[in-house]
């Protein structure tokens, strides 16, 4: 798939944002920012708006969820999907309840990453702004 | 660690005695055949003093006399006991030698012994060392599982803080090494990619140990939450062997499921039951040869539902039957493939099964391989 849109990745270790990113690349993403933590986070998407945020929970200082909350307040539209390593169900029920619109665990295996990543984008947005692979 | 069996003396040196008789005479005795013991005595005349005495030195033992003016003896261990509870000081009534229905009484009152009068200095300093040691022995014993308890718990904690941290960096490890294999990023040599595969399943395995020992830490530390939602066994049931039967074809075993109960609904939490259900299914296939079918059947009976999964490995051996389902119990018999064991699964299996409470038992089959059976109770 080819997402059209833009991504802001948050997560404050270098080594996932690498393998998120590698997994980012076979979307062929418009364009990928990446933040180290939840201030970066707003600061940057203050500035430029993000089509898509994938947003990790365990953050220091500012967590996921106190991001998530801030994010929604500066736009309510914005897409986020959050990155848990072992978020509980409550964690989860208190994203989706703020409205993140997924979640996707770190130790997942690439593909089905990919896979979530895929039907998330799907489910989400217009058409217009992704194009799917050629069988 | 202090040896609980080791218990000299000197360990009762200074451990505190009650005496509660009106007859001076009898206190003057006991007195003094206790002397050179190195208990701290304290005597009581009557009931009433007794009571005040206890309250005062808290003692270690109550050596009670049955007739007393006031509140008689029977009436103040009652009082005693109703007062102090089960961590009250043991009372030992000292009694006429023919009354044997005080010393029926003096039991029902509470008292754990009786000295009978007139007094046999040998028989009575060995009934009171013996209650003194047995209460001393409680009372470590106390103390020891209390800092026991304690201390699992900070192991605990301590295991699922080391468990959580260590998993984002295998995740990257064991992601990016998917990458390499894939060739995503670019060819490699034959030999490269063989030390990558290393490294992806080494991770992969270190993964799986640290999320069991997560699941371990979760559920000992009584967090174990279950979501119970009615749910088809048959269904759940369905989607792992589905799943594990991609992994099995590796080994070209082959998983069936015996004809299923058409429904079997029950209240499960579907995300941990699934868990037990992968778990007996890949041990299943991990322990029989290649070539095998592994057989699992839903079963549905009135008030229980469950399943069963049979396998053709070697079976238990009968000296490792109770080694099963302990953490770590990792048993002789090896994985026909390389495939790795972290010896948690059938421990975090059966405390899931426990907490929805059922059951998971293991028994050898007559044909050769073995059944695991989890039942679980299915509430009208």
């Amino acid at each position: 798939m080819k997402f059209k849109g833009s991504i802001l990745l948050v997560d404050d270790e270098p080594h996932i944002r690498k393998f998120v990113g590698l997994i980012l690349r076979q979307f062929s993403v418009a364009s990928l920012t990446e933040a180290s933590n939840g201030e970066e986070a707003l600061e940057l998407y203050s500035k430029q708006k993000a089509d898509l945020v994938l947003l990790d929970v365990n953050m220091p200082k500012m967590g996921g969820i106190e991001t998530l909350h801030r994010l929604r307040a500066l736009d309510p539209d914005v897409v986020v999907i959050m990155l848990t390593s072992s978020a509980t169900r409550q964690i989860i029920e208190e994203a989706a309840e703020l409205g993140a619109v997924n979640y996707i665990r770190k130790d997942t295996p690439k593909d089905q990453i990919a896979i979530a990543l895929r039907e998330t984008i799907e489910a989400q947005f217009d058409q217009s702004m992704f194009e799917m692979d050629s069988l | 660690m202090e040896n609980l069996a080791a218990l000299s003396e000197v360990d009762l040196i200074g451990r505190k005695i009650l005496i509660v008789d009106d007859d001076r005479i009898n206190l003057r005795i006991l007195s003094g055949i206790l002397h050179g013991e190195r208990y701290e005595i304290t005597l009581a005349e009557s009931g009433e003093a007794a009571l005040e005495a206890y309250a005062k030195a808290m003692p270690d033992l109550v050596l009670l006399d049955v007739v007393l003016p006031g509140i008689d003896g029977f009436e103040t261990c009652r009082t005693l006991k109703h007062l102090y509870g089960v961590d009250g000081a043991p009372v030992i009534f000292i009694t006429a030698k023919s009354e044997s229905d005080d010393v029926v009484q003096g039991l029902a009152a509470g008292g754990v012994d009786y000295l009978p009068k007139p007094f046999k200095p040998k028989e009575v300093l060995a009934r009171i060392r013996s209650h003194l040691q047995s209460r001393t022995l409680i009372e470590r014993q106390k103390l020891l599982v209390e800092q026991l308890s304690k201390a699992n718990a900070a192991k605990n904690k301590f295991l699922g803080m080391a468990a959580h941290d260590l998993r984002n960096p295998l995740a990257s490890i064991r992601g990016l090494a998917e990458f390499l294999c894939d060739g995503t990023v670019g060819p490699m040599t034959p030999e490269q990619l063989d030390l990558v595969r290393t490294i992806h399943d080494a991770s992969q395995s270190m993964l799986d140990l640290v999320n069991e020992l997560l699941d371990v830490a979760t559920i000992e530390a009584g967090e174990l939450k279950l979501q119970l939602e009615p749910q088809d066994l048959s269904v759940v049931l369905g989607k792992s062997i589905f799943l594990s039967n991609i992994e099995a074809a590796k080994k070209s075993t082959r998983i069936v499921q015996t004809e299923a109960p058409a429904v079997a609904m029950t209240m499960i939490d579907q995300a941990k039951i699934r868990q037990v259900a992968d778990n007996l299914i890949s041990n299943a296939v991990k322990f029989s040869p290649p070539s095998s079918t592994i057989t699992v059947t839903v079963h549905a009976a009135p008030g229980v539902r469950g399943f069963s999964v049979q396998d053709q490995g070697p079976g238990i051996p009968e000296a490792e039957r109770d080694r099963l389902f302990k953490d770590f119990g990792r048993l002789s018999a090896k994985p026909t493939a390389g495939e790795k064991s972290t010896g948690l699964g059938l421990a975090i299996c059966q405390k899931i099964v426990v907490a929805h409470g059922g059951m998971i038992s293991a028994k050898n089959l007559p044909e050769g391989g073995c059944e695991f059976r989890v039942t679980l109770p299915c509430p009208p």
